[in-house]
């Protein structure tokens, strides 16, 4: 696949929106968890990097129908998820690699 | 930091803030009201970095309006993106024809100053180098880098809007 591998960044965003639907601010405590505070988005980045996963279409937005103001979430689509499936298979494939190249003690 | 982080949104293209900005906003508040709880040091830190997104996500926006182009820092996807809503704007063409008819014309006055001159006059001569100084070749250099600068930007903007993306959805899907 052309767009493969993907950065961090659009990486973990993908994750965490497999998980669930999340709006702008879960998504970045989200990354920040899941990276164990390794990766911590600004906002701008975020909406850099949302701005151009909708325009790819691997992602949507809709509005929260929970929340009282309405407000704007994201979510995967069936094209987003394909591209992730492609991007975990990668690096599960080069990690088995990895591993039958590299001695337990250096791993 | 929340008023600042406001008027930063306003370097964003106007598109950008009335996509986003409402949503930047609320973001950018919720990110204060959790760091408030944090020690100094790290609200200095989340600050900077809020600060410096915001400018450097202003800045790509901007070039990516003008240029299609995407940062590669973030997203490393390597080729030029292109809007697939336009083909060639109807206004090409007639600056082409502009263009074409301004040079044309600039030929043919050359020729006739040219033809003017008688070949002994002793005013016009060839150009020395002696009398070029430091200020005026820098003006010209500066005057060469942004006549090549504008061609570059107005073929990367025609490229832009080529349609070339259109006819590689037509071949095989969204290709990315």
């Amino acid at each position: 696949m052309e767009s493969l591998p993907l950065s961090e960044p659009v990486l973990l965003i993908l994750v965490s929106l497999a998980e669930q639907p999340r709006h702008g601010y879960s998504i970045l405590k989200n990354v920040e968890e899941m990276s164990d505070g390794r990766v911590t988005l600004s906002t701008g980045t975020l909406y850099g990097a949302l701005r151009r996963l909708l325009e790819d279409r691997w992602i949507e937005r809709f509005k929260e129908e929970e929340s009282s103001r309405g407000r704007q979430a994201y979510r995967l689509t069936a094209r987003g998820r394909q591209i992730l499936r492609a991007e975990v298979g990668r690096l599960k494939h080069l990690t088995k690699m990895a591993s039958l190249r590299m001695t337990p003690k250096e791993m | 930091m929340a008023t600042l982080s406001r008027y930063l949104l306003y370097l964003y293209p106007a598109a950008h803030r009335m996509e986003f900005g409402e949503e930047m906003s609320d973001v950018l508040s919720e990110r204060q009201n959790d760091i408030g709880k944090r020690g100094a040091l790290a609200r200095w830190i989340s600050n900077g970095r809020e600060i410096g997104g915001l400018l450097r996500g202003a800045a790509q926006e901007h070039l990516r309006a003008a240029t299609g182009l995407y940062s590669r820092e973030e997203f490393p996807i390597r080729r030029m993106r292109m809007r697939t809503e336009f083909r060639f704007p109807k206004a090409t063409p007639v600056l082409m024809m502009v263009i074409l008819v301004a040079v044309l014309m600039a030929i043919e006055k050359a020729r006739a100053i040219q033809l003017s001159v008688p070949p002994s006059h002793q005013q016009v001569g060839p150009i020395q180098s002696a009398n070029f100084t430091v200020v005026p070749t820098f003006g010209l250099l500066l005057l060469l880098g942004c006549v090549v600068g504008a061609i570059a930007w107005a073929v990367a903007y025609a490229l832009r809007r080529s349609g070339v993306q259109r006819l590689e959805e037509l071949k095989g899907g969204h290709k990315l």
